[in-house]
């Protein structure tokens, strides 16, 4: 296979982790730079810099008329979105096909029927897949919430039609508080978002966020890559990921189940490149299709971990018309357990994001660690992008390993000059409900493992830190 | 040589350290406590009792330095004259961010509590209140300004 130019419309960790696809594949990686951020550490890895003009995303990232010029100045022949930015953003991905240039991602169409919430959910219907249960429009009287509430079963939630965040929607365990909170939904709407129109659905009770990593090539080969379980999450941005599905367990027909469901969605958008199906999963195991992610996601190193299947460079691969590393689903095998930890710029207790600037940076850990970031000292995180620094992973002959291994790793994480989640990562992987593998999306607002987070350390380690800058060279010489 | 920790809310701590062959002392609180060094390979490496040892993130000198929650200024050997002015009618930025929206005019009155402005970082707003009762005396960033951590955006004159 000829060699191809590759461009890298991304930064941080991912940029890096595309980059070494590249590499390896014997393509040409070629990164950005901008003037927001003129030294990234991504550029390590890519063998051709090249200047993207402007100090805001907008400007950079997001601004396709300049990309399109790089492509035709530099002789690229494709480009890796990597995630976020532009990935599935169906303008960007045609107007490259317009000009021959290959997307390392799905085709156009598969992104704009998974992209729109209301066409992807007809479509994966129409395939059979189910999805949650609710009224299909607005709900205008009380009397209506409750027939329907009746035909789907309790609980349900009252949910607010322009809702989102956690506002406008209240949980109803029976016929009297949908009398109840009626009225009330409908004035915090009201309030809230101007607009007081009402839907009905059913409620998960202590839902669990489970996934399934698909990669397909441009024949019409669909594959699933196994699940993840990604319920950790705060303001509904996952924080640890595991693979398999702790909540799934050994209940091997369930996950054969989801697995060949998510299948199922994917073919039915004719999707042909790695991309992820999600789903909420009940108490009682019932599943029903949330949305499908039509990029390489944030936590796909479990994935690549617990398989040994690549799927950045699968993804490069099929991108560019040549096969899979594999011929069949049964080449596909779990073996063992994998935990991903977001190590995120932000304060371990209130959650919020804490830019700044990295003055320390050491690791010493055990076997079996992967670290995928783009942290070193005196690494500026400016308010521009998004906090997460790196993904700390540890794979494992079963969960309790995995577990054993990331402690050890992050215990052995110095990160000094900005506010990271490590302390509250130290919490969780200490913590009772989640050492058994027992917690539902619910877990960071229920058990708040970060009021066990203390304000700071110790004096000793205090003690450290002054040792440490007793230690630099321009104080010992 | 004398460290000060200095944090958010502008309460400090000190800690003094003697530099020794193979060890730093501390006193602290009258007590000392001595932090033994070696370098190994080029690495820096610290211990409390020469038995167990760790490795030692080397750090920046004069800079900002985190404990979980905390942020602290430190420095080495001097404290800066007028890091202590301001109290609670002095909104400094805890972040580097960007002013999005200002709420408030050089005059107007505020209450302990009320939005002064809006500060940007990390794709996030954050209300920046005031911290006592008032009127704003001076106001030093501009509408869509990026500012860098501890910088004094406005100043109120306490009622």
């Amino acid at each position: 296979m000829k060699s191809k130019r590759v461009l890298i419309i991304n930064r941080g960790e991912i940029a890096i982790r595309v980059a070494k696809a590249l590499n390896e594949l014997g393509h040409v990686s070629v990164g950005v730079w901008t003037d927001n951020e003129t030294e990234p550490p991504h550029l390590e890895f890519c063998q051709e810099w090249v200047h993207l003009k402007g100090n805001n995303n907008k400007d950079t990232y997001l601004n396709i008329p300049q990309i399109m010029d790089i492509i035709s100045e530099y002789k690229i022949d494709g480009v890796h979105p990597g995630y976020g930015f532009l990935s599935e953003n169906r303008e960007f991905s045609e107007a490259l096909a317009k000009k021959g240039i290959t997307f390392i991602g799905p085709n156009p169409d598969a992104v704009y029927k998974m992209g729109a919430k209301d066409i992807s959910k007809q479509i994966a219907k129409e395939a059979g897949v189910p999805v949650v249960p609710g009224s299909t429009g607005e709900v205008s009287t009380v009397e209506e919430a409750m027939k329907i509430a009746s035909e789907i079963g309790y609980p349900v939630l009252l949910k607010a039609v322009a809702g989102g965040g956690g506002k406008g929607m209240r949980p109803c365990m029976d016929e009297k508080e949908v009398q109840a909170n009626f009225e009330a939904v409908k004035r915090e709407a009201r309030s809230s978002f101007g607009y007081e129109g009402l839907l009905v659905e059913k409620y998960i009770l202590n839902p669990h966020h489970i996934e399934v990593q698909i990669l397909a090539d441009k024949k019409g080969n669909v594959f699933h890559v196994f699940e993840r379980e990604c319920s950790v999450q705060r303001r509904h941005q996952k924080i640890i990921e595991e693979a398999p599905s702790p909540f799934i367990g050994t209940d091997e027909k369930l996950r054969k189940e989801v697995c060949e469901t998510a299948v199922k969605c994917a073919k039915a958008v004719n999707y042909d490149s790695a991309g992820t199906v999600e789903f909420i999963m009940g108490e009682d195991k019932k599943f029903y299709f949330l949305e499908m992610n039509t990029r390489i996601q944030v936590e796909h190193p479990i994935t690549e971990e617990i398989t040994g299947v690549d799927l950045v460079a699968n993804m490069i691969k099929v991108a560019f018309g040549e096969p899979l590393d594999f011929k069949s689903q049964d080449d596909i095998k779990i073996q063992g357990h994998a935990i991903e930890l977001r190590i995120c710029a932000e304060d371990p207790k209130t959650m919020l994001p804490a830019p700044g600037k990295i003055v320390g940076f050491e690791t010493t850990f055990p076997t079996g660690i992967r670290f995928d970031h783009c942290i070193y000292p005196n690494f500026t995180i400016t308010p521009d992008f998004d906090p997460m620094i790196g993904k700390l992973i540890a794979k494992g002959f079963n969960r309790e390993v995995a577990l054993r291994k990331v402690r050890s790793a992050l215990d052995g994480l110095i990160i000094d000059g900005i506010k990271t989640n490590i302390a509250l990562h130290k919490v969780i992987l200490r913590e009772e409900n989640f050492e058994k593998g027992k917690y539902s999306t619910n877990y960071i607002g229920t058990i708040k493992p970060q009021d066990k987070v203390a304000e700071k350390e110790s004096m000793e380690s205090f003690m450290i830190k002054v040792a440490g800058i007793e230690m630099n060279s321009e104080v010992r010489p | 040589m004398r460290y000060y920790f200095i944090n958010q809310e502008m309460k400090e701590f000190s800690l003094d350290v003697e530099s020794k062959k193979g060890c730093l002392e501390f006193t602290v609180e009258g007590k000392s406590t001595p932090v033994y060094i070696k370098t190994l390979a080029g690495k820096n490496y610290f211990s409390f009792d020469q038995i167990k040892w760790q490795k030692l993130a080397t750090l920046g000198v004069n800079e900002t330095l985190v404990s979980n929650s905390e942020v602290y200024k430190v420095f080495r050997g001097f404290k800066p004259s007028g890091l202590n002015k301001g109290g609670a009618g002095a909104l400094i930025t805890q972040m580097p961010g960007k002013v999005v929206k200002l709420m408030k005019s050089v005059g107007d009155k505020v209450t302990k509590g009320e939005t002064v402005l809006i500060l940007e970082a990390m794709k996030m707003e954050n209300e920046i209140k005031s911290g006592a009762d008032g009127e704003i005396k001076s106001i030093n960033v501009k509408e869509g300004q990026a500012l860098d951590s501890g910088f004094l955006m406005v100043e109120i004159e306490e009622a």
